[in-house]
């Protein structure tokens, strides 16, 4: 039987032939552009996937039939469009806002093809609220096959290891239907293709042909010209990404100035207003004081006793906490210098602890969001989400020494889900 | 090998020793290590650049007087020999990585100096071989504080297509009984990084020089093979313009993509942040 393959590049075949998603793939660097924007916020993290949809034919042939075709998709994600931060095109109650969502596209909008999250410590399903939004996504950006991509961030208790598990969800199928997400890469790089010895031939025909015709291939160096030309494509590839990245390291600088004097005058404002409040604090208090004697009390410079300040509710003064705070966070470790049992961790009480002794309590927005906190407790408990959140309780590692010297946790799935089962060492080691 | 003659001489010295001691000295060699969001990007790209074989690099940075160690940037190696599970570092890739580092402390102006190394595990547990922790063991020979890191990538869960990537941070200590060793959990922490450093930058796109390095070595030992007859030269240096195309299709061309939007999301964030600037000043001008 014949499988022809072929691809178009279109969003609609329009033949009527059954359509399924097949496979979809994203880039490894877009992957790790993902994983940066979501490693440098203490909160959830979200943005849109944008790429392209390619539909595939496969034509088979067999004796029984003529032949019959079969369309499938091929979701391609090229790059994607972070959001600066949550609720910045929808609202608490799941709305999504137009305007917001066009203001954060752009002319982008014509390559969404879905949508991305990254949660800490919750299940991989998808929220009420996300699903509310995903329907609004799908009417807005009329896009009837949108699709979501979850990204879970899980760790063990000590955090000496991290899983960052995703799954790409095609919510307007039934039952939410998942797809297999592939990062295209390089592949087998052995170099075992070449070939260290000829065929043996003494044919002096073959010799004579393959010696006149094959010299056109080789320049007067006995190079291969095909090797010049490819070398010459690659070292304008390469010197294009020199290029561009001098520009992005440019860019890099210039943002992280000006960043620095956002944060400065932040701090100088905040820093301002707490002056001023203390400053009206200190003038209602001295003129809620009665005045004493003149000979008992020394002279105050600083008294101004015309001045009437009306007494209200206090200006708290709020430090506000830099979005990109110079002085990194303080992370507990699980450590302590002086005990001989150090490597003797206590069980997590939640994945994603912290490992600190007495972790404190996390603070969640009820749907499954981790809030703007180093202490990540396991929310889990999404809006209309009654499942236990228990399953990610204990993160498990494979076992290679005696329990004796080392906290074993167990990753938040059943062990059938690892594909290999075991942790043996491959063979060789 | 170099290290391993020097390591054994080093062992037997320690194993006369009372070990226990030993013990509670690698425990309280290094206490966690925050590793730099942008030196995470690059090793993430690093391991994902291909699931055939794993991929290994070295970590820049210092150790701090709580014996934290900060991990700033990391350099991508070539691997010279290829084989599974055989991610050993020359003396002369350690040298020439300290060289590195001492480049590094220059631009920065911050004491750096090789600090770990890390490997990836494609379609393997992120945890480390007896081969991985044998070789940190030798490296924490000549440096208590040496740190390895695992990533583990291209894992998928057939049933509920969920795919993951995991790391790990780990030293060597020896074990109570015998000569084996054994590993030790380091707490890692990914530190927010906003900004995605110069030295990171560099080495993110050293990898397709590296490649293309590696593939150059290989044709060039290939094709001064005097005995191969024309159609077998035809044939490798195809096989070598394949190898290339496979290159630039797969890391070049997504590096060169992810290094545009990047450049095109800073302009943005860039006009962002100068609007917020004005605005700031203007509210401190009237406080």
């Amino acid at each position: 039987m014949e499988r022809l393959v072929y691809s178009v590049c279109a969003k609609d075949c329009g033949l009527g032939a059954y359509v399924s998603i097949m496979a979809a793939s994203i880039s490894g660097y877009t992957f790790s552009s993902v994983c940066y924007h979501s490693a440098n916020t203490n909160s959830d993290h979200e943005g849109f996937l944008l790429g392209e949809v390619r539909q595939e034919e496969t034509l088979s042939i067999s004796d029984s039939h003529i032949g019959s075709s079969e369309f499938v998709s091929v979701i391609e994600v090229h790059n994607h469009e972070p959001c600066a931060q949550l609720f910045s095109f929808y609202d608490y109650a799941g709305n999504v806002n137009e305007e917001n969502l066009n203001r954060i596209l752009k002319d982008r909008r014509k390559n969404v093809i879905g949508w991305y999250r990254f949660r800490r410590n919750t299940q991989q399903q998808m929220s009420f609220r996300e699903q509310v939004i995903h329907k609004q996504l799908t009417n807005i950006l009329g896009i009837p096959d949108l699709v979501f991509l979850l990204f879970s961030f899980i760790s063990t208790a000590n955090s000496s290891t991290h899983a960052l598990e995703y799954v790409l969800f095609r919510p307007n199928r039934n039952y939410n239907q998942r797809i297999s997400l592939s990062i295209p890469n390089l592949g087998n790089t052995s170099q075992q293709e070449y070939k260290v010895s000829s065929v043996p031939n003494t044919s002096k025909n073959y010799a004579g042909v393959i010696k006149e015709h094959g010299n056109e291939f080789f320049d007067k160096d006995g190079v291969m010209k095909d090797i010049r030309a490819i070398f010459q494509v690659y070292s304008a590839l390469q010197q294009r990404v020199q290029a561009v990245c001098c520009e992005v390291d440019q860019s890099e600088r210039v943002r992280e100035k000006i960043q620095e004097e956002v944060n400065k005058l932040k701090e100088e404002i905040a820093l301002r207003k707490r002056n001023r409040a203390e400053e009206e604090r200190r003038l209602q208090e001295a003129a809620a004081v009665p005045l004493p004697d003149n000979s008992a009390l020394p002279d105050s410079s600083q008294s101004s006793p015309t001045q009437v300040v009306l007494s209200g509710p206090s200006v708290e003064p709020s430090v506000e906490r830099p979005v990109n705070s110079s002085s990194p966070p303080i992370y507990s470790t699980t450590l302590p210098p002086d005990s001989p049992s150090a490597i003797l961790l206590p069980r997590p009480q939640a994945v994603g602890s912290p490992g600190h002794p007495s972790p404190s309590l996390g603070l969640g927005n009820g749907d499954g969001s981790s809030s703007d906190s180093l202490n990540r407790q396991a929310t889990g408990q999404e809006d209309g989400d009654d499942e236990d959140s228990s399953e990610y309780e204990n993160l498990v590692s494979e076992q290679l020494q005696p329990p004796s010297l080392t906290e074993t946790v167990t990753l938040g799935r059943p062990a059938t889900l690892w594909p290999d089962g075991d942790a043996h060492s491959p063979p060789g080691s | 090998m170099f290290l391993l003659k020097f390591s054994t001489v080093i062992n037997k010295q320690i194993r006369e020793k009372n070990t226990s001691c030993l013990i509670v000295l690698y425990i309280m060699a290094v206490s966690a290590v925050h590793l730099e969001s942008d030196a995470f990007l690059v090793c993430m790209n690093h391991a994902l650049s291909t699931e055939k074989e794993e991929v290994m690099g070295l970590c820049i940075g210092e150790v701090d007087t709580n014996r934290i160690v900060h991990i700033h940037s990391v350099i991508i190696l070539r691997r010279s020999d290829k084989r599974k599970d055989r991610v050993e570092i020359s003396p002369e890739q350690l040298s020439a990585a300290s060289t590195e580092a001492e480049r590094l402390a220059e631009m920065t102006g911050r004491p750096m100096r090789v600090v770990g190394w890390y490997h990836s595990h494609p379609h393997i547990t992120v945890w480390p071989s007896h081969v991985d922790v044998r070789t940190q063991a030798m490296y924490q020979m000549m440096d208590q504080g040496f740190v390895g890191l695992i990533f583990s990538c291209f894992i998928e869960d057939k049933n509920t297509k969920t795919g993951r990537v995991l790391y790990t941070c780990f030293q060597s200590v020896q074990a109570q009984k015998g000569s084996e060793y054994e590993r030790i959990e380091i707490p890692i922490h990914v530190i927010p990084h906003e900004a995605i450093g110069k030295v990171c930058l560099e080495s993110a796109v050293e990898l397709p020089r590296i490649l293309c390095q590696e593939e150059q070595d290989t044709y060039r030992r290939i094709h001064s093979l005097s005995h191969l007859d024309p159609i077998t030269k035809i044939h490798n240096g195809s096989v070598f313009t394949k190898n290339l195309c496979s290159q630039m299709s797969a890391i070049s061309g997504p590096l060169l993509q992810w290094l545009e939007d990047r450049l095109e999301l800073n302009k943005h964030s860039i006009i962002k942040l100068q609007e917020e600037k004005e605005r700031l000043t203007q509210e401190l001008a009237s406080l």
